[in-house]
This record gives C-alpha cells, sequence and structure tokens, in this order.
C-alpha cells in the first residue's frame, strides 16, 4: 500500500463520524518498503489538489519521514526538489506491514503483504 | 464437452443476503481465485475506451478490481483497486497494483475524492435491490463532483454462450475448474500437488448472480436518491453486459 492510498482512506465505522478523528489513520508497527515508481507529473499536481496536506504531514511525521513543508506549497511545479520528494512520499514508499488505528475510536486495520484489511464487523457498517 | 453445467433458477429468494453472498460470491471467489484468474486478462472494449479517456494523471478507484485486469490499461492513470476477495487482491498486489480489502456496501475511501469510479461485473452480486442500490451508493459518495462512475452489469437478455430462463433474474451460475487444474485456491507449491482422486475431476462451484433486465440499471438510479446526485452521461449494451456512465453533479 502507497502513503497516497493512507490519505484517502478513513475510519468508516458507521459510530465513528467525528472528522477530526477518523482521519487519518494511525500506523502503528509497520514495516516500509521503497519500491520505485514511473514518473507521473500529471499526477503528482493532481494528488497535489487531492490529498489532505496536513494529513500527510501529521503522516509522514509519526513515520519519521522528512522533507515536507509543514504547510501547502501555492506552487509545487516549479520546485523540482519538493516534486521528486513527492514523488518518493506518496508514489515510492509502500506500507509492507503493520496496522492503522483509528484515534476516534480504536478500531485497528490490519496491513498484511501490502493489502490492508478495510473489511468492518456487521454490526459497524 | 459433456454435460456443461448451466446456470439454475433460485427459485426460492436467498434468506439470509449476507450471509449467502458471503457463502456463493465471496468464498467462491477465493476458491477459484487463480484459476478464475488465468482467464481474466482481454478488456472490454466500453470499459478499456472509458479508462483511455481519462485525463492524465486522474486518480481511480475499481471497486471489485478482481485481479486487476483494468488497473494497467492506461499506465498514465493512479487506480486504487478494492476488492471483497483476497485470494484475487494478492494477485493484484503481487502484480503492482494498489489493492485493499474492501466491502462495496460501506467502502473505506473518504467521500468526493476520485475523479473516476469503475464496477464492471460486481453489482450483479448483490442479492437485494437495496444492497445493489447501496454498493452504487458508494461508488457515487466517492466521486468528485463533476467525476465519472462506469458500472458493468450482467444482462438477463445475453446471446452469448450462456442461456438464462427470460422468467427469472436469480440464478446460480456454475464455475468449472477443469480436472488437472493442479491448485483451486492459494499460491500453488509443489509440494501441494492435489489428491488424485481430486485432481481426476472437474470441480464445479456455483456463484449467485441478479441477471439485469434492459433499463433496470437506470431505473434503479433514477427512481431512488441518487437521481438528484448523478447525471446519467450513456447506457448500453455490451458483452453480455447491460452499462451505464454516471456524472456525478456539481452542486449548484
Amino acid at each position: 500500500m502507497r502513503l497516497l492510498t493512507h490519505n484517502m482512506l478513513q475510519c468508516h465505522v458507521k459510530s465513528c463520524n467525528d472528522p477530526a478523528l477518523n482521519f487519518p489513520l494511525q500506523f502503528q508497527e509497520v514495516e516500509l518498503e521503497q519500491i520505485e515508481a514511473e514518473e507521473n507529473e500529471a499526477l503528482l499536481l493532481n494528488l497535489v489538489g487531492k490529498i489532505d496536506w496536513p494529513a500527510l504531514v501529521q503522516t509522514t511525521s509519526e513515520l519519521g519521514i522528512t522533507g515536507l513543508p509543514p504547510t501547502k506549497p501555492d506552487v509545487v511545479k516549479n520546485d523540482p526538489a519538493l516534486m521528486k520528494r513527492l514523488h518518493e512520499i506518496l508514489l515510492e514508499t509502500n506500507v509492507a506491514q503493520g496496522k492503522m488505528v483509528c484515534r476516534g475510536c480504536g478500531h485497528s486495520y490490519p496491513i498484511k503483504d501490502g493489502i490492508p484489511n478495510m473489511l468492518l464487523a456487521e454490526h459497524e457498517i | 464437452m459433456v454435460n456443461k453445467p448451466q446456470p439454475r433458477v433460485l427459485a426460492e429468494p436467498l434468506t439470509d443476503a449476507a450471509k449467502n453472498e458471503s457463502e456463493f460470491v465471496h468464498d467462491v471467489y477465493n476458491q477459484i481465485a487463480p484459476h478464475f484468474s488465468n482467464t481474466r486478462y482481454k478488456a472490454w472494449p466500453v470499459v478499456e475506451s472509458f479508462l483511455n479517456d481519462r485525463e492524465a494523471g486522474s486518480v481511480g478507484a475499481d471497486v471489485g478490481c478482481g485481479n486487476g485486469k483494468y488497473m494497467g490499461v492506461n499506465r498514465k492513470l493512479m487506480v486504487l483497486g478494492s476488492d471483497r476477495s483476497i485470494g484475487l487482491l494478492e494477485i493484484t498486489q503481487g502484480r503492482g497494483f494498489e489493492a485493499t480489502l474492501a466491502d462495496n456496501l460501506a467502502l473505506p475511501y473518504r467521500s468526493d475524492r476520485v475523479d473516476f469510479v469503475i464496477s464492471i461485473a460486481v453489482i450483479h452480486h448483490f442479492s437485494t435491490p437495496e444492497r445493489r442500490l447501496q454498493a452504487i451508493r458508494e461508488l457515487v459518495r466517492i466521486l468528485r463532483p463533476g467525476g465519472q462512475a462506469l458500472v458493468f452489469v450482467w444482462a438477463l437478455e445475453q446471446k452469448g454462450k450462456r442461456k438464462f430462463d427470460q422468467d427469472h433474474q436469480d440464478f446460480m451460475v456454475p464455475w468449472v475448474v477443469p480436472r488437472n487444474t493442479a491448485s483451486v485456491s492459494g499460491v500453488q507449491t509443489e509440494a501441494e500437488v492435489p489428491p488424485p482422486e481430486e485432481a481426476e475431476n472437474d470441480r464445479v462451484f456455483h456463484r449467485y448472480y441478479h441477471l439485469f433486465r434492459e433499463h433496470e440499471l437506470e431505473t434503479l438510479i433514477t427512481e431512488s436518491d441518487l437521481n438528484s446526485a448523478v447525471e446519467i452521461a450513456d447506457n448500453g449494451y455490451d458483452r453480455d453486459n447491460w452499462y451505464v456512465v454516471l456524472t456525478k453533479r456539481i452542486p449548484e
């Protein structure tokens, strides 16, 4: 699972609907892996508009990943160093093992062999 | 081939939708995953052109991605794949695609996010109209305003190799894993050669399908709360399926 996917996921337990707490999910006991990805400038620029920047900054800082400005820069395109760093973080940083825990309800979503398990029990839907 | 098993009409409705879908959809796909995947490599033309028409750099969701056969069609896109079958997702993940284990009735993605969604041969596995509608509602929820969803479902009126009793819509459809196919579940290793009595016979699994009549898919949407959320941009018939393209309305 790439970090870009994590930025799109939220805790979706029905009773867990406080947007301040159900996103972003907190990584725990993770094993990271860098996997080379094709460069795609159009995708990177689209992602910058789509991702939640504060959530990305919080998540990377919890994982010990550096190199992102704390607030989203107005223009990313003309900053090749930042574009490269975003490529490495969003598209090339993969979570191989671990779990994602909701800060609201504590629900834990396991990640095994790169596949997050986002299934809920019947009573949580 | 002799006595190819035919689809069987489901005389009684399924009593416990969730339990029966679990047994006749999720479990079956996990068991037939490697063989099913080997037969699923050709892209359908309407799906292919929908993907090739997306703007470069678009981010989409393939909900019910199976073995990921559509995820690499257009390399300029980023597709987030999800499925209910871990057996199929392991194949998708092994190909280097994004794979998430998720339930179409309660998707884990944030709302109004992705540029497009594809749902190819998925909605017909839900066994009540409300569950089929809820699955489509989730596709629309995650779509950004202005984004499009392509939904394909099996047609009752199909003219292909399978024949369906036109008076019914709910069927159990056999999937045959031919004899001598070494493994039907999990990763095949040399140590896992199946016992001879299994390998000598075809193995037949049954999947639940609701076959859609012409316009049923559009009506399901337009006669629901979704009517105010989406516009039907296109619809048609292709490869034994009815399909619809939905555009999520931009709030005024």
